[in-house]
């Protein structure tokens, strides 16, 4: 499922007018034109199969065996080889404003890559800590949708850093609805709920964060979506998305 | 009037002359040159094959500067970076079917390509800088086409063929991923090559969903450059991008009338065509009829190529082919070629329609191949070769001019990873089921072993075989190898692949020889046709099994071992610090404060000495007491008894207290385990 979701992400970020060029998809499966899948070269955000989040011209940055904790790291560190390509690395500056969205199995302060590796909340709090001290980001929000989001943002200590996470420790993460068609559960309830308030803003509005959090309803949600909001300095109420 | 008339008809003359003499002169200037075409080829399983072909031509950079209208940037940068003087890079969804869409022709021995990702490049640098250019275009391709490329540049992923994948290559590098995934992100960079991309043009036909729910995809990019070679230096750099698609037309309308399904480019795609791409040269639209089906044909139809009873199409022809000379065949192969203009007044959607049943079968390669893995168990296994016969190399004369026996030759060309150990010694080969010795059946033969870690095993083998085999078949042994614990990949219990292995046949060469009725008319296309090229064909990607290790085991190993020496230590801790003495002691202790039976026999003593006895509390129990006689009776067996009953009581109850604390401990130790 994480798929879907990371592709609506995908879709939604470069609908609100962030070029390809500034986005790095990573994405372990190969759900679109996996055998398996009864509609080619498709993703589908619901179960009427109306938009094809796939899109005509999604490019993927990091795929398959490459999706690994050590890229992910390194992505974020700006530690590459020589030979890996721009669009392979994260060129951001003290100016920049990044959006760190994940997505996947996970459990108490840890996320699952792969299925066998495991990103710790400690891995991602050094990492960020060494983006701020190399100035690689102003701003940073990161967004975790999975079980027991929260966790993972414990240990994180570095200033500019906004924290979303779908759910708080102990709580699973529902999925939205089942497509009985394609035999899987399409999106789960946060990045529903999320993408909803998207597709109702467009490129010009002056929606604040405020607004997102308050667009959460944890009865809707069956999960407490959780804000770490103490190492962010400016007021929430005059943050426009992204 | 008339001469008024006559004036502005000559003006008009005139002018219309200019403007075509300036745009052949800007045609010169400019030099580059980007044609689109598309064939169809209807085939025997009621699939019809489309085939995109793009080209874009660059002159000289000597000739001509570094800068371009239409040729794209990155891979001119890309050429120039690492001196490539030829690459090719395929992305491939599914398996070429030999069999039924044919092996010989010049499509089909150029565009199937084996599943996943296929790259060979050839360097214009000195031998020992190969590898390392090889491995920078690597990842400057997986950046560019959003695929894991780069996988290719460890040194056990590549090779280095000497001639049997291309003759006289040196400086050639040859890797390939079976697993890689192809998807629309592939196809995106790909189609940003092009000048139009899929805004307009043959391009705007590439509907993502169409073309991905195919039988067969391979999307291919072909890249010849003569900027590092002073002998061709008019060539400049020529881009080829194909892509080539199997497609099933939808069969409703002609259901259960044996015809063959008819199709259209929108009932294909989804899709039409509103006119040429206006950068592109030319934009045709081919389709092609093989010569089987022409000749089956001709036996129902009438004898005209351009009106035929058989079929129809939804538009006439611009122009008909016919091939000549055709080689090895008894039927020659028409074409009709489609030109789109720059506008149409209504979209251009080319239909094909049968009208009559027809049967008919593609020309296949010499030999059928086959490759699949023998033996069973996680130790060893064996690779195994098979090569049939088809009614092709039946029809071979048995017999040569020189009276000697005709021999078939087969070139093999195979990349196996390190951890499949292949013992090359054990190489057999099978002609009608009667093995051969070396020498009979094997011409020439080059091997560089695996290395371990470091370089995969390159077997290059050249087989002659009779012209009237049945089947011959070629079996090598080897040893499943151990891999470290960091090498797995994530899903390592679905097996590993050995890339599949290139026959190729060097006696034969195909090509298609169309007479061009209108020779102004260049198609990129047609002339590649035309080429000679080598007949090649890919078998089977095999899926090897290997010993893979339980990766839960190291966890399992902790916690089982921590529970043995928990309990060990626990037991000694028991052993060595307890006293059960002094606990003894204490307990009595602790029972004489608070138990009947010491306070009864205090009691008794303090009567025994004459000694007014004061309770200790306030109890019941001067009701025991109701006859002296009765009670030292009873007290005295009491005694006797209470010493044997609380020693015993005692020892059960240190025995149980250990016992408890014992299983207590365990509890606790497993308990926090089944947590985890």
């Amino acid at each position: 499922m994480s798929f879907f979701l990371l592709i609506f992400l995908f879709r939604t970020v470069k609908r609100l007018g962030i070029p390809d060029e500034r986005i790095i998809l990573m994405l372990a499966d190969d759900m679109a034109c996996n055998s398996r899948n009864k509609y080619p070269a498709q993703v589908f955000n619901n179960e009427n199969h109306r938009l094809n989040l796939y899109g005509d011209n999604v490019e993927v940055d990091y795929r398959g065996y490459e999706v690994t904790v050590e890229n992910f790291l390194r992505v974020l560190t700006g530690r590459h080889e020589n030979v890996v390509p721009r669009s392979k690395r994260l060129l951001s500056d003290e100016g920049s404003h990044i959006l760190l969205y994940m997505t996947g199995h996970r459990g108490d302060e840890f996320l699952k890559f792969q299925d066998s590796d495991e990103l710790q909340s400690h891995d991602l709090a050094d990492a960020v800590k060494q983006m701020k001290e190399k100035r690689r980001f102003k701003e940073l929000l990161i967004m975790v949708d999975t079980c027991q989001a929260a966790t993972l943002f414990s240990q994180l200590h570095s200033p500019g850093v906004l924290a979303i996470g779908s759910s708080m420790k102990g709580e699973n993460l529902y999925s939205h609805h089942l497509d009985s068609d394609v035999g899987v559960s399409v999106v789960d309830r946060f990045t529903f709920y999320t993408l909803a308030f998207f597709e109702r803003v467009n490129m010009y509005d002056n929606a604040s964060l405020i607004n997102l959090f308050g667009s959460f309803n944890p009865n809707l949600l069956l999960s407490t979506a959780y804000y770490r909001t103490d190492l962010y300095q400016q007021e929430l109420e005059k943050v426009c998305h992204l | 009037m008339a001469r008024l008339l006559s004036i502005f008809v000559l003006l008009v003359f005139v002018l219309h002359v200019a403007s075509e003499s300036t745009g052949e002169v800007v045609e010169q200037i400019n030099g580059e040159e980007f044609t689109e075409e598309l064939l169809f080829r209807p085939l025997p399983d009621r699939k019809v094959l489309s085939h995109f072909h793009f080209e874009s031509k660059v002159p000289p950079t000597n000739s001509y500067g570094h800068h371009h209208r239409l040729f794209p940037k990155a891979i001119y940068q890309l050429v120039h970076k690492y001196r490539i003087r030829e690459m090719e890079l395929s992305f491939t969804q599914g398996r070429w079917n030999y069999e039924s869409w044919g092996g010989f022709d010049p499509v089909s021995s150029s565009n199937a390509k084996p599943p996943g990702v296929e790259l060979w490049a050839v360097f214009d640098v000195s031998a020992d800088q190969v590898d390392a250019s090889w491995k920078n275009l690597t990842h400057t391709l997986s950046g560019l086409f959003c695929a894991s490329i780069n996988f290719l540049e460890s040194s056990t992923t590549y090779s280095a063929p000497d001639w049997s994948f291309r003759p006289l290559s040196s400086n050639l590098r040859y890797g390939s991923l079976p697993r890689e995934a192809v998807c629309t992100e592939n196809l995106t960079p790909w189609l940003k090559l092009l000048p139009c991309r899929d805004k307009s043009g043959l391009s705007s036909l590439m509907d993502r969903p169409s073309i991905y729910r195919g039988f067969y995809h391979s999307q291919r990019l072909h890249l010849t450059s003569g900027e590092f070679d002073p002998m061709a230096s008019d060539h400049g750099i020529v881009l080829e991008q194909t892509l080539t698609v199997v497609l099933q037309p939808d069969a409703l309308e002609t259901r259960g009338r044996k015809l063959q399904p008819n199709w259209s480019m929108s009932s294909l795609f989804g899709k039409t065509v509103d006119g040429k791409c206006a950068l592109a040269k030319s934009s045709n639209v081919y389709v092609q009829l093989e010569g089987s089906l022409v000749h089956n044909m001709k036996d129902e139809g009438d004898e005209g190529l351009e009106s035929n009873l058989n079929f129809e199409f939804s538009i006439s022809p611009d122009r008909i082919m016919k091939e000549v000379n055709s080689f090895h065949r008894e039927h020659s192969s028409i074409l009709y070629g489609f030109s789109i203009k720059d506008h149409h007044s209504k979209p251009f959607d080319l239909g094909f329609k049968w009208n009559l049943p027809v049967t008919w079968s593609c020309v296949k390669a010499p030999l059928r191949v086959s490759r699949f893995l023998m033996g069973s168990g996680n130790e060893r296994g064996a690779i195994a070769l098979s090569l049939q016969s088809t009614e092709w190399s039946q029809s071979l004369p048995k017999v040569d001019h020189n009276e000697e026996k005709c021999r078939l030759k087969v070139d093999v060309f195979q990349v196996v990873p390190w951890y499949i150990k292949v013992y090359y010694h054990t190489a057999k080969v099978y002609v009608d089921g009667v093995p051969q010795s070396f020498g009979d059946a094997i011409e020439k033969l080059s091997v560089s072993p695996s290395e371990d870690k470091v370089s995969p095993g390159v077997m290059e083998m050249s087989l002659k075989l009779p012209c009237d085999l049945k089947s011959a078949s070629l079996t090598l042994e080897f040893d499943k190898g151990f891999l470290h614990i960091d090498e797995y990949p994530p899903d390592a219990n679905q097996g590993f692949d050995i890339p599949s292995a290139i026959i190729s046949y060097p006696d034969f060469q195909t090509c298609m020889q169309y007479k061009q009725d209108n020779a102004s008319i260049k198609s990129p296309m047609v002339s590649k046709m035309q080429e000679k090229r080598k007949i090649l064909s890919y078998t089977e990607v095999l899926l090897v099994p290997l010993t893979t290790p339980d990766f839960s085991m190291p966890y399992n190993v902790i916690t089982i071992t921590c529970t043995v020496f928990a309990l060990y230590f626990g037991s000694l801790m028991n052993a060595l610090r307890r006293r059960v003495g002094e606990e003894e002691r204490l307990l009595k202790e602790k029972d004489k404060k608070s138990g009947k039976l010491p306070s009864l026999f205090s009691k008794l003593s303090a009567k025994l000495r004459g000694k007014p006895w004061d309770p200790p509390s306030s109890s019941s129990s001067s009701k025991f007491i109701s006859s002296k006689t009765a009670a030292l009776v009873n007290i005295l067996i009491l005694n006797c008894l209470g010493v044997n009953v609380m020693n015993l009581i005692e020892k059960a109850a240190s025995i149980l207290g250990k016992k408890l604390e014992r299983t207590k401990f365990v509890k606790m130790l497993f308990g926090t385990d089944f947590e985890n």
